[in-house]
């Protein structure tokens, strides 16, 4: 079914009751080498047509792999059977959502997938070089993963339009041994939106963060475990960024917060210091484009800005049409689905604190006797604001200058309770934007932030 | 009406008439009808269908995969795709499929959903947990039917055929009292029956129980090395991250797995018996072939402390020159011990009984290191108090030589049969 087979459903739509059509394709390649082994060779497409419809206060919802007029029909019919087998039983009362502009929202087009050939030979180089100028890596592990999102969307308040949204990364991880034959490795991600020969376009570009990759490997090959506890530290714009998705905006997602996160009791109260300011940008962020742009989410709102912290103040939650209702705010465009066959969910786009006016010199200078930490491989958060960082890579700040290099540790604290410690907000800020945010469904999120200084709590051995 | 056979074996013949030297088709045919409750309130109800195909083709020493639908568009595409895949990649002579014409063809589970005995089961765990629990919120709980309909061919003549269907229940849920709160917890179920109530299965009951016992909690001061008793949801984390750090394809085959001279050695308590078991009628959905053409079969990784067996894939085997794991999935079970519970906790001085744990990966030196979520202090052998902010560090192969006792009880969610493990000297640090 083409787009404009798609748009011509129109008519089927439900005028009487709230209802989406949703049309979706999703696509992945991944091409994986683990030691010049090519160990990964994948081509994934999946999609087909959604639709759902609201009832006092419930959802029916209903997706087919078939993408046909008939098709079509017979989802909103199961959507809007769906609502009704649960609005019977249920039995709640809701107003309708107030009604979104008609109108179209399209977001700029964006290129075909490139051949798996190119990922293969992109991989095959930078492996060969990684292989013949570090042959002391014992292990070395390249991998190319490709995801594109197409949606095209109706729904009964009028609105149509689309988007396509491809993205593109080459995750490098490197292992080298101590002396006593520890392993110690690396991991990083390279590459962000847009498909993969507009990201990569020559293998020899990125030699020189590989280089600096190695450097780090082997400066952690010779690093110490950190003192455990509360230190102050320097986070970089990397963690700062993840502090920003897992810790912060989780909390604020107005699902959770009607499900009892700590964000529930603190709307309108200091959360962070006056120097934290914190958005969920949809399309552009600080005059770019921002690294996974949103232009129409999955319920028909036109995607934009939700400002959540200002100056350290708690000022809104991300919301879908009807938790907005609940709350009596206004809908940005975060109710975001996955696959075609997913309802929306509350999600984060692109989360981010804004940058301040500090250099990272003089941040590290400031520091008598702390951390740079740098590197992260994961991050895990409570509906508390707890929050769990893995950290790969750092330094010890001695009187103001960096010091070893600190073998994998974790850091620790509560959001609201750690922000306020922040009291030095650097210049640039540092966007991420590769694997996916978990929730029910996965989902790729940009996230970003400047360095920070601020006290946490440091694992050691 | 799709015929599978028919469907299969014509995309096997068009890949061979192209000139693949082995072909693994795949179909699968999935149903999901889905009650969610969010916040509290029953909020929707989802019937899901999804069709896909999975092609893998072997040419020449060289592999691609392919995954896409089921229309004829979808197969003619996926046919050029995977040819053009597999001629692009890399030869390796270990790639390979099961040569023998292996499989089945069952019907097993509850392949036919019960959606109103289904939604009766939901709101009774809904309106059970809010008169029983009623400090808890429940911030989301995701009830299922999930149906599949799966066939596998080879070009080898294997074929695999399987109609099957099974219930899930899965809740994320925290404790409230005024503006304190607990830490978000959850606990997941699957079974093929509906004739008991949702919240007598699993652990259900124990972990609402638990988390409502966590709306006051202490930091713990300073820090010490103690037992760290890890309740069945935390101990699957750990085994599973450990059979991932030293026991799978990835470690094994660039030599990073601490136990890859291993083999037939001590690499845990005697007591430890650590099985995959895809046959055993405690577990829910799964599989019983492997993704290379084999029969899944029971084994034992871990058996009475020594490891027994790495879960390597056929191309791992032939890549390291061990022998290939009887499946190729988790399927986990650790029969209970001799020590109960009651008995576990009493027996300890000082230590930590942990509900979740959260923390990444260890690296693949074994080291780990995160934070004790819903977990308790245990002193004198009594559990003493929640506990908040309190991290726990260890080594994961040094963490299965030192268990200090298995509980008699075990946990059989349909996903894992586990019991709960006492283990001696992690570094337990509060603030």
């Amino acid at each position: 079914m083409n787009t404009t087979d798609f748009f011509a459903l129109r008519p089927l739509l439900p005028a009487a009751a709230h209802a989406e059509l949703r049309m979706q394709e999703n696509e992945r390649a991944s091409v994986g080498f683990l030691n010049g082994d090519q160990i990964a060779n994948s081509k994934r497409r999946t999609g087909g047509l959604s639709a759902r419809v609201y009832k006092n206060g419930v959802w029916g919802f209903s997706s087919t792999p078939e993408l046909s007029k008939e098709a079509a029909a017979s989802a909103l019919k199961a959507a809007a059977d769906n609502a009704a087998f649960l609005d019977r039983r249920v039995q709640h009362t809701a107003s309708p959502f107030p009604a979104l502009a008609a109108g179209e929202v399209f977001g700029p087009p964006a290129k075909d997938a490139d051949a798996q050939k190119v990922y293969v030979d992109f991989c095959r180089a930078i492996d060969s070089y990684i292989a013949q100028k570090y042959p002391n890596l014992t292990s070395r592990y390249l991998q190319v993963a490709y995801d594109a999102m197409e949606k095209h969307l109706l729904t009964s308040d009028g609105v149509s339009g689309g988007n396509r949204a491809p993205r593109a990364y080459l995750y490098v991880s490197m292992t080298a041994e101590t002396a006593n034959g520890t392993p110690v490795e690396l991991f990083s991600p390279f590459g962000g939106a847009g498909v993969f020969s507009e990201r990569f376009t020559d293998p020899a570009l990125l030699y020189p963060e590989i280089d600096k990759m190695y450097e780090n490997l082997m400066q952690k090959r010779e690093g110490v475990y950190p003192e455990a506890g509360l230190k102050t530290v320097i986070l970089s714009g990397t963690l700062a960024g993840m502090l920003a998705h897992e810790a912060v905006g989780h909390t604020v997602e107005a699902d959770l917060v009607l499900g009892g996160s700590v964000a529930a009791h603190a709307l309108n109260k200091r959360v962070a210091s006056d120097l934290v300011t914190l958005v969920d940008f949809a399309h552009t962020a600080l005059g770019e484009p921002a690294p996974l742009p949103v232009y129409l989410d999955d319920e028909g709102v036109a995607a934009k800005d939700a400002l959540l912290i200002d100056k350290g103040i708690l000022v809104g939650y991300m919301n879908s049409r009807e938790s907005a209702q609940h709350f009596g705010m206004e809908p940005c465009g975060n109710a975001r689905a996955f696959l075609f066959s997913d309802e929306p969910l509350i999600r984060m786009r692109n989360t981010a604190i804004l940058p301040g006016t500090s250099r990272l010199e003089d941040m590290i200078a400031s520091v008598e006797d702390g951390y740079y930490l740098i590197d992260t491989n994961n991050g895990q958060a409570d509906t508390t604001g707890e929050f769990m960082f893995g950290v790969t890579m750092g330094y010890e700040i001695k009187h103001g200058k960096l010091g070893r290099a600190i073998l994998d540790t974790t850091i620790s604290g509560v959001a609201f309770e750690m922000l306020k410690t922040v009291d030095m907000v650097g210049d640039t800020i540092v966007w991420e934007s590769s694997g996916f945010c978990g929730k029910k469904q996965p989902m790729p999120v940009g996230l970003g932030g400047p360095a920070l200084r601020c006290r946490v709590t440091i694992g050691g051995q | 009406m799709i015929n599978l056979d028919l469907l299969t074996q014509s995309v096997i013949d068009r890949c061979l008439a192209r000139g693949a030297d082995a072909v693994k088709c795949s179909v699968s045919l999935d149903e999901k009808r889905e009650f969610n409750v969010d916040g509290g309130r029953f909020s929707l109800f989802r019937t899901v269908f999804e069709h896909s195909l999975s092609l893998t083709v072997f040419k020449n020493g060289r592999r691609g995969s392919i995954s896409l639908g089921i229309e004829e568009d979808d197969i003619a595409e996926a046919i050029d795709d995977a040819l053009a895949a597999a001629e692009v990649a890399m030869p390796d002579p270990a790639w390979a499929l099961c040569e023998e014409p292996l499989g089945y063809d069952i019907t097993d589970g509850a392949p036919e959903p019960d959606v109103e005995r289904l939604f009766e089961r939901t709101n009774e765990l809904k309106t059970d947990i809010e008169r029983l629990y009623p400090k808890l919120i429940m911030e989301q709980m995701i009830v299922s039917h999930d149906r599949t309909e799966s066939m596998m061919r080879t070009s080898f003549g294997g074929r695999f055929h399987r109609v099957s269907g099974d219930y899930h229940v899965s809740l994320m849920f925290s404790a409230h009292e005024g503006e304190t709160a607990s830490s978000f917890a959850g606990a997941d179920v699957a079974t093929v029956s509906l004739d008991r109530p949702f919240l007598e299965l699993g652990n259900i009951k124990e972990v609402l129980a638990s988390t409502e016992q966590q709306l006051v909690t202490t930091a713990l001061e300073g820090k010490f090395k103690g037992v760290m008793v890890l309740v069945p949801d935390a101990l699957v984390e750990f085994i599973a991250s450990a059979l991932s750090s030293f026991a799978s394809d990835s470690s094994l085959i660039d030599g990073t797995s601490l136990w890859k001279d291993a083999l037939g050695t001590l690499v845990a308590d005697p007591r430890l018996t650590v099985s995959s078991k895809p046959h055993d009628p405690r577990l829910v959905g799964t599989s019983f072939c492997t993704s290379e053409g084999f029969l899944a079969e029971d084994y034992d990784i871990i058996k009475n402390g020594v490891l027994e067996q790495f879960m390597l894939s056929l191309y791992a085997a032939n890549k390291t020159g061990g022998k290939r794991a009887p499946n190729d999935a988790m399927d986990l079970v650790i029969e209970g011990g001799d020590t109960p519970y009651a008995d576990l906790i009493a027996g300890i001085d000082r230590g930590i009984l942990v509900g979740r744990f959260s923390g990444g990966e260890p690296n693949s030196n074994g080291d780990f290191s995160g934070v004790a979520k819903n977990s308790f202090l245990i002193e004198n052998g009594k559990i003493a108090g929640a506990l908040r902010e309190t991290m726990v560090n260890g080594n994961l192969a040094e963490l299965f030589k030192n268990i200090k006792a298995i509980s008699k009880e075990t946990v059989e969610n349909g996903g894992y049969v586990l019991p709960t493990i006492a283990f001696n000297g992690v570094t337990i640090s509060g603030q």
